[in-house]
């Protein structure tokens, strides 16, 4: 079964172009190491607590004015260079005549390569988008007579994705079923429950054939731009970002998220990881349940 | 079996120079359309810039101002002590300057690896400790595929080179590890397990993470030379409604700073999967 081929040994290729790593910079750092003298079972924690390290903590903090910082501090410099020549009486020449403008040009370049570098800092400054409240009711719909084993993977899946993502709902369709439909779903218009899943329609609607021809994950990162999203009616109107994971042949995972690009990469690469095992273990339990359903039969 | 090491983020690149690769010594500045990711908790920041970058493959531009501060501050040096006759007052003080921008732009690359948006360093190989893989024998085959599971995915889906998990005791431990090679695996496990009795860990109440973990501070012998990031993460168990400590997760990376909040985020949550 699949799930053998993770307990072979992986082996992890060396990185090519291995990167010259460098020792970090040295800034005073507060360490401080506990130790314990008593021998109880099991035995105390002996090892530094973590330190805080200050100027990450600053940087983190105050990110908007130290990506101007250079700016200012290139600028400055600019302007004492100048300002040092005139003071002093020569005339600002830029020339390497003399060790006076020699020196006075390294600085100058040093300054332009802070003004440049704050330049860049400030250009790369990422958006932040804001999420979207979905609109809906909360919901939790699961498959009645489920194993145990499975009911308890399924939930924990819905924990790992929501806390670790910006995920909002999670459908889980196998073998034909909606196993669990879960988080916020879409109001349905007479009464104040949720829609629920019609799993015949989306079987054979565009948007899960698409999926099961490609056998990958796709990862519709603006679903208001996308023409297929009526086929996903179970999942709140202004939902911004839907991944929909593949469970091998025989399932579908719909993942609602409620940020426009929400989901990084390191998210999809997790979620086609919970994708593969979810398979693994729905497959071996439906194929235990068809077995023993064929011995009844017989 | 292959894995793929996964660099965080991902960001394609696409230059828009017609001219083929032979841009080694040239000092022309391209312009380059990037689209990057970054590593913010909830939301992928996705921007789309345009940077002025030298088109050579493998150069990191954002260490060039403390290239340039060595540089230029040696120059400066030089100036100063080639320099004949009295020196001047003024370039005395121009030098001063020069020296204190040259710290200035030395220290610059620190601080820009903190801003949101910045790369995340490529892990790499440890240089000695050995490739292990090794699981208590003690344990149901349903929790053994877990574990194995479990580890295989935190050594791919992050920058991890060396993965421990100990469910009251048993231990799972994957990756690179600096433990004396040629042991049977029965024996390594117990090593492992003396090992980590030793620290204590199985007593560790909350998450630590060293982000830059310095060889000499740490005495964790286990772990390869060329740590740079460890993780600790215990397992919780829940026994009629009181928390008792019943193992813990370690993952141990050879990049600096290498574990996000996110990432962070994902391995609590696979150690909840090993919950009671």
């Amino acid at each position: 079964m699949e799930a053998a081929r993770f307990i072979n040994q992986i082996q992890i290729p060396k990185n090519p172009n291995r990167r010259f790593s460098r020792p970090p910079l040295d800034f005073p750092r507060i360490i401080r190491a506990s130790s314990s003298s008593t021998s109880q079972e099991p035995k105390s924690y002996r090892g530094p607590k973590p330190s805080k390290n200050l100027v990450a903590d600053f940087v983190s903090r105050n990110d908007d004015s130290v990506r101007s910082l250079p700016i200012y501090v290139g600028g400055a410099s600019l302007l004492a260079v100048l300002f040092n020549r005139a003071v002093s009486g020569i005339a600002p020449v830029a020339d390497a005549s003399s060790s006076q403008s020699r020196a006075d040009l390294l600085a100058l370049g040093l300054a332009v390569t802070n003004l440049l570098t704050g330049l860049v800092w400030l250009s790369i400054r990422p958006k932040t988008i804001t999420p979207v409240e979905p609109e809906g009711v909360d919901c939790k719909v699961l498959e009645p007579n489920l194993p145990a084993s499975i009911l308890s993977e399924l939930l924990w899946a819905w924990e790992s994705i929501k806390v670790a993502t910006c995920c909002k709902s999670l459908v889980i369709v196998y073998n034909g079923i909606c196993l669990l439909q879960i988080g916020m779903a879409a109001k349905s218009p007479d009464a104040n429950k949720a829609v629920l899943v019609n799993t015949d329609k989306l079987m054979t609607g565009s948007v899960y054939q698409g999926v099961f021809k490609s056998k990958a994950q796709s990862y519709l990162a603006n679903l208001s731009l996308y023409p297929g999203r009526s086929e996903l009616p179970f999942l709140p109107p202004n939902t911004q970002a839907v991944i929909l994971q593949p469970l091998g042949d025989k399932g579908i995972a719909v993942i609602g998220g409620n940020t426009i690009r929400g989901f990084t990469s390191s998210d999809q690469a997790w979620i086609s990881s919970i994708g593969e095992k979810l398979d693994a273990t729905l497959g071996r339990c439906f194929l235990d349940s068809d077995e023993i359903s064929q011995e009844t039969d017989r | 079996m292959s894995i793929q090491i996964c660099s965080f983020p991902l960001h394609p690149r696409f230059s828009l120079r017609a001219c083929s690769q032979t841009a080694a010594r040239s000092t022309r500045i391209f312009a380059r359309t990037e689209n990057e990711s970054s590593r913010s908790d909830q939301q992928q920041l996705n921007l789309s810039v345009l940077r002025f970058t030298f088109g050579i493959p493998g150069l990191d531009e954002s260490y060039l101002p403390r290239w340039i501060g060595y540089g230029f501050g040696s120059l400066i040096l030089l100036n100063h002590f080639s320099a004949s006759a009295p020196i001047s007052e003024s370039q005395l003080r121009s030098e001063a300057l020069g020296l204190s921008l040259a710290a200035f732009s030395i220290a610059l690359p620190y601080f820009g690896k903190f801003l949101k948006g910045s790369e995340v360093e490529k892990r790499s190989l440890p240089d000695e400790g050995e490739q292990v893989f090794v699981i208590s024998s003690s344990i149901g085959d349903s929790l053994k595929e877990d574990l194995a599971w479990a580890t295989y995915v935190l050594l791919r889906n992050t920058s991890t080179v060396a993965v421990m998990i100990s469910i009251q005791g048993e231990l799972c431990v994957r990756g690179y590890w600096n433990c004396p090679g040629q042991m049977p695996k029965a024996q390594l496990h117990d090593w492992f397990k003396r090992n980590v009795d030793e620290i204590g860990l199985a007593d560790v109440k909350e998450t630590l993470y060293f982000p830059q973990y310095a060889g000499s501070a740490l005495s964790w012998d286990i772990l390869p030379d060329g740590t740079r990031s460890v993780f600790v993460q215990p397992l919780v168990h829940n026994i009629d409604e009181s928390e008792k400590m019943d193992g813990f997760l370690l993952v141990a990376s050879t990049a600096g700073y290498a574990y996000s909040d996110k990432d962070r985020a994902w391995i609590g949550a696979m150690a909840d999967k090993f919950r009671g």
